[in-house]
């Protein structure tokens, strides 16, 4: 049993808004080994990026309440200054974010953008510095890197750009590395790509990776184990293997209906989820996703459903009627 | 043969295109301006080593002559060379604007930059503090100090027109930066471990330089137009040293006799304005152009 590299307790994070408060991420728990990988899926407005942003201990200076726990490698990140932060931001965790167009620097060359943390974090001298990020331009497939550490940003395609936030985001070694939709502003042949190489780059370097994702199909072979979140809170979690097969939850039944399947015939439709995601401001007292589940009874409106065990370890989900299992166990 | 004309013409065009250091032409009319600017600010530095007439030297025997060949532009009424007064009056206008600028910009850009960057409680204090002393004309309160703030030098005229120049400086830049601040490389660069002051000259400060810049040239216009009402007000550098605005002022009451006394520092005045104005203008789309193109 490897010892666990970061563990979330109750964490909720709440933004003051003019309107009161408003619950991005609500009670959530989980906790993840190292070298594994953990998907979160979620529509949009679900939370998943305020999650992801509230475990690297990113949050706006002002209007914003985080309580819980998030323990990293036993650094309590919650509460944490930012200077204290900045001696784990790098070099314990990492981030990618969504749009790579956006996430460089436009004005400073790649190489430059890579070594800065090589020089300031790791002491590294100049001709280390550029040595070694060049190295790392070659790790994440860019040709010719040595040409390119020269380039500046606007000179790279999109999918080359994601490749050099990868490898900033790779140049303290992290042990945590968080991606927040790392593939949503990239072709879809592209987006294999990059995730490939995440897969490869996290054996290779050991290292945990969070995947934020909508996308269900980016999950499926890539994670081992799967949260999916609706309102700020988790709904149901497991092992992929257990989510995809044996979900509980009307609501990732609805996702999975919701994304399509190569098995399918062709001009099959897919299952659109009636509704909105509900207004984060004005909750409904029972389950949040029950005004537009099918399934709902009075007690799903009136009540709210906490996370409870299924049949399979590891495996919960919150609610109250859940579907019933291909082993056709109940719950 | 007219074909491979054609090819010729195709080929050449599809390599120019191509090449990517090829970068977009400013145009002809700003580097004309940007001699122009260059011209006036050597004129100004080395004024004591040119072979000018001393622009103090009264001549009574040309009194409110027109241009001539011994003087360029014409002598005033009390016979002093308009054209090396211009010269040297042209001291008086880039050292106001190059001095204030100084000490808006020392003072005003920091400011806005660290507001922007920092946000909360210093910003919104900062930001209502500037904005209340923007409330106030700036001629009006440059006015109020100066005619109190006496005996009058270059020295005390740089130091108001400064501050007064603040809280601009500090409104551009600090848009400016919060446009920027706000960009994923910069989050990025601080969940990578900079510190703040890193941030701010490395990743903030070089995206934040070509507004700065263009800024900076309009600034310097209107800078020496106020300098120019000051002057016309006589609020400014005392007589008989020569600025362009007090030139203006004194060609005033003889402009019935020798309109030139007027036109000449008038144009200088002028040319001078537009040229900034036009070269910043120019900087700012340049950059802004290259900008999209990201």
């Amino acid at each position: 049993m490897t010892p666990e590299l970061l563990v979330v307790k109750d964490l909720s994070t709440t933004f003051d808004t003019p309107a009161g408060p408003l619950a991005a991420v609500g009670n959530v728990s989980f906790d993840l080994n190292q070298n594994e990988t953990l998907g979160i899926v979620g529509e949009s407005g679900s939370g998943k990026t305020v999650l992801s942003r509230t475990v690297m201990g990113l949050q706006p200076r002002t209007n914003v309440t985080v309580t819980g726990s998030v323990l990293l490698n036993g650094f309590e990140v919650v509460g944490a200054s930012d200077v204290e932060k900045q001696k784990i931001w790098g070099l314990q965790v990492a981030m990618i974010f969504q749009d790579p167009m956006t996430s460089l620097n436009p004005v400073m060359r790649i190489g430059k953008q890579i070594d800065e943390i090589l020089r300031v974090r790791l002491g590294m001298d100049r001709s280390a510095a550029k040595a070694r990020a060049i190295e790392l331009l070659e790790l994440v497939g860019i040709p010719s890197p040595a040409e390119r550490y020269s380039d500046f940003p606007g000179q790279l395609s999109g999918g080359m750009r994601q490749r050099v936030v990868i490898a900033t985001a790779l140049a303290g070694s992290p042990q945590l590395l968080l991606a927040d939709e790392p593939t949503t502003g990239l072709d879809v042949t592209i987006q294999a790509q990059i995730l490939n190489l995440l897969d490869e780059i996290k054996e290779r370097m050991k290292m945990s990776v969070v995947l934020v994702t909508h996308d269900l199909g980016v999950v499926a072979t890539r994670t081992s184990r799967l949260i999916v979140m609706y309102a700020g809170r988790i709904v149901e979690m497991g092992s992929t293997r257990e989510v995809f097969a044996n979900h509980r939850m009307p609501y990732t039944r609805a996702l999975l209906d919701g994304s399509p399947k190569v098995s399918n015939p062709s001009h099959t439709r897919l299952l659109a989820i009636p509704g909105r995601p509900p207004n984060l401001l004005n909750l409904p007292p029972g389950c949040s996703f029950a005004p537009r589940c099918s399934f709902a009874t009075d007690r799903c409106r009136q009540e709210r459903p906490e996370l409870q065990p299924a049949s399979a370890p590891g495996h919960s989900f919150a609610c109250w009627n859940p579907l019933p299992t291909s082993r056709g166990a109940t719950s | 043969m007219s074909s491979s004309y054609f090819v010729n013409e195709l080929v050449e065009e599809s390599t120019t295109q191509v090449t990517p250091e090829r970068k977009k032409k400013l145009g002809i009319l700003f580097w004309i301006c940007v001699s122009w600017l260059l011209l006036n600010l050597l004129g100004a530095i080395l004024a004591n080593v040119l072979p000018l007439q001393n622009p103090l030297f009264q001549n009574y025997s040309v009194i409110n002559a027109g241009p001539s060949l011994h003087h360029l532009f014409g002598t005033d009424d009390l016979g002093r060379d308009i054209f090396s007064r211009i010269v040297y009056g042209s001291r008086v206008s880039i050292e106001v604007s190059l001095g204030s600028l100084l000490i808006g910009f020392g003072i005003g850009a920091p400011l806005g930059m660290l507001a922007a960057y920092r946000r909360g409680k210093f910003d919104s204090l900062l930001t209502t503090f500037m904005y209340t002393f923007l409330a106030f004309p700036a001629i009006i309160a440059t006015i109020a100090v100066l005619s109190f703030w006496t005996p009058r030098s270059l020295l005390k005229i740089i130091i108001v027109v400064g501050i007064a120049s603040i809280p601009l400086v500090y409104r551009v830049i600090r848009t400016a930066t919060m446009n920027i601040a706000t960009k994923d490389y910069v989050i990025a660069a601080k969940v990578q471990g900079a510190t703040d002051w890193r941030i701010m000259v490395k990743e903030l400060l070089p995206n934040v330089l070509p507004i700065g810049v263009s800024f900076l040239l309009i600034g310097i216009a209107t800078v020496i137009t106020l300098e120019g009402s000051l002057a016309f007000l006589g609020l400014s550098v005392n007589p008989p040293t020569p600025s362009w605005g007090n030139m203006i002022n004194e060609s005033r009451t003889i402009l019935q006799q020798n309109p030139w006394l007027a036109i000449f520092p008038s144009l200088a005045l002028c040319l001078f304005l537009l040229c900034l104005n036009f070269i910043g203008d120019r900087l700012r789309s340049h950059f802004e152009v290259t900008e999209g193109n990201l």
